[in-house]
């Protein structure tokens, strides 16, 4: 499997004397599902910018899809990448939900005939086919984030980046935007999701966890591994995905929990047996 | 907030919202010059005009415009017809006679005073009436698309026509975002204590001080995320794109345009030639 980003020694810093992101290296491989975690000013957005080419001069060398992201490159690895940001109003463009998906289009010169199966097909895979000529205030934050998903889908991402896309909606809106994330990866193995958040439910789900806390990759590994460390984790205020410390406390509570079990469900059947 | 409403777009599919959003701004400009003209005696002005009025009242009709919303919006010209009554009164025309009608205190009122009043005051209303139809029947986008191919002459020049329509329809898309935003931050002021609805001129401009900055500084925020989501999905305002809306001019349109062009070209021959209906028919006029 190739290496879809791969960052070596990245570091980068606002202003003088203070480093934000400090000697950070990992890659991303083909296909998977990788989550940054870490708590505010961890320097994890920041990332997110020197991934997407919205900062330059930072020093380090980031490789996304095998180019360096610089000032060249940048509409080549752009083509293939779709960002979705935090705030679900400031990245929406249209003053419909077909306005906003077309707007992506329109930017890559898709013929204007071609443009309405793109979206409905789109819009039916993020489930938004019945909001298409909705306009944005009444939409609620995670319906407006998966019209931006719909945006990205449509332009047929290699890689999708989430910043924080999930950090301004309600529990049900982010549950309804991992669902939608995890049923995007599995029908197109191929799709890579490097998702930045601060919700450790949702880092439970990847394939692998980075843990950045002051500009340092402090733990990497599946998830598994990375909330094992749950003491480290309290340190930069992590907290373990609920289902982490729920098993802790019931081991704390002698109930000899088997190691395979790593969801509420697969944890409800095995005490109810 | 209530106000924002007066001229928004209602949805609706009749013919006048069906019409070609160029056509219907050409309407527009066509039916205003033809309200502005003068139409020689007061009888005749005011004839030409209630016919004016009676077409505009039809195509509320036909357009399903909402007569409540334009009665409402008329509301806030009492202060306009107040005004413009006491400039005619100070200031009768100085042209023409003056048909003297009453005196208060010494002072001579004239007819013309507020003939003229009111003519003025008709052509405001017949104004507003047709830019609310042109308001409630066209999509704000669509009317950016209009008025950029209006200016497309203009990029020959270097005049940026896309970049300006693109500024446009995002501030629009951008219109019930802020508005929200004002009232999050006034809800956020008064809850600290900052009081928006009493105290004094100078107190209350203090208080919209303190929600005006919150509201620049949210605004920049946001344009500056918007600049990096747009930027993230391929937008360049100077490259190609293509157009997801497309403009089209059927037979309607066209039928459209010449029944509004022949009443411009009515109006103007009447001002031109000096036309006098009531003269011709020998009855005396004003």
């Amino acid at each position: 499997m190739s290496n879809i980003i791969e960052i070596n020694n990245l570091s980068f810093s606002y202003e003088e004397g203070s480093k934000t992101l400090d000697g950070v290296s990992f890659v991303v491989e083909e296909g998977s599902y990788v989550t940054l975690i870490g708590h505010n000013g961890s320097g994890k957005s920041t990332l997110a910018k020197v991934i997407s080419g919205l900062v330059d001069d930072f020093t380090g060398e980031v490789k996304v899809f095998g180019l360096d992201v610089d000032r060249k490159n940048i509409k080549e690895i752009r083509a293939k990448l779709g960002l979705v940001f935090q705030n679900p109003d400031n990245q929406f463009v249209g003053s419909t939900v077909r306005d906003d998906m077309a707007f992506g289009l329109e930017n890559r010169c898709i013929p204007t005939e071609e443009m309405n199966p793109i979206i409905e097909k789109f819009a039916a895979e993020a489930g938004m086919s019945e909001f298409l000529d909705t306009a944005p205030e009444n939409l609620s934050g995670g319906q407006k984030q998966r019209v931006a998903i719909a945006g990205i889908l449509s332009m047929s991402p290699d890689l999708i980046i989430y910043d924080e896309a999930t950090s301004m909606l309600d529990p049900v809106g982010k549950k309804d935007i991992l669902r939608l994330t995890l049923k995007l990866k599995e029908e197109n193995p191929k799709l890579t999701v490097f998702s930045i958040t601060h919700d450790v439910e949702e880092a439970w789900h990847a394939d692998k966890v980075l843990v950045l806390n002051k500009g340092h990759l402090v733990l990497e590994g599946t998830p598994k591994e990375v909330f094992s460390h749950s003491d480290e984790l309290e340190k930069i205020h992590l907290e373990a995905p609920f289902i982490v410390s729920l098993i802790k406390a019931l081991r704390n509570n002698g109930i000899n929990v088997p190691d395979n079990i790593s969801s509420e469900e697969e944890l409800e059947d095995y005490l109810c047996r | 907030m209530a106000s924002f409403s007066l001229g928004k777009y209602v949805p609706f599919k009749t013919p006048i919202h069906k019409m070609d959003p160029r056509v219907k701004v050409a309407a527009l400009i066509f039916l205003m010059v033809a309200v502005f003209l003068s139409y020689g005696s007061y009888t005749m002005t005011f004839t030409v005009m209630g016919a004016l009025a009676l077409l505009i009242l039809i195509l509320m009709l036909v357009s399903k415009t909402s007569i409540l919303k334009f009665l409402k919006s008329l509301k806030s010209l009492w202060f306009m017809i107040i005004f413009l009554l006491i400039i005619y009164i100070v200031m009768p025309r100085t042209t023409g006679s003056l048909t003297p009608a009453f005196q208060i205190k010494g002072y001579q009122f004239y007819w013309e005073s507020f003939l003229d009043a009111g003519r003025i005051l008709l052509r405001l209303v017949m104004m507003i009436a047709l830019s609310m139809i042109l308001t409630s029947t066209t999509a704000p986008l669509d009317l950016t698309f209009a008025l950029e191919w209006y200016m497309t002459p203009f990029k020959l020049i270097g005049f940026p026509a896309h970049i300006i329509a693109m500024t446009i329809s995002l501030a629009l898309r951008f219109i019930p975002t802020i508005l929200e935003d004002v009232d999050r931050i006034m809800k956020a002021q008064t809850s600290r204590g900052v009081d928006f609805e009493h105290g004094g001129f100078f107190k209350k401009i203090k208080a919209i001080i303190s929600m005006i900055i919150p509201l620049f500084v949210s605004a920049f925020v946001r344009s500056d995320e918007l600049a990096n989501a747009m930027e993230c999905r391929g937008y360049d305002p100077n490259g190609k794109r293509t157009r997801y809306k497309k403009l089209s001019f059927r037979v309607g349109d066209f039928f459209a345009l010449l029944f509004v062009a022949c009443v411009l070209a009515g109006s103007i021959y009447i001002t031109a030639s000096g036309f006098d209906l009531y003269a011709l028919l020998g009855v005396s006029v004003l």
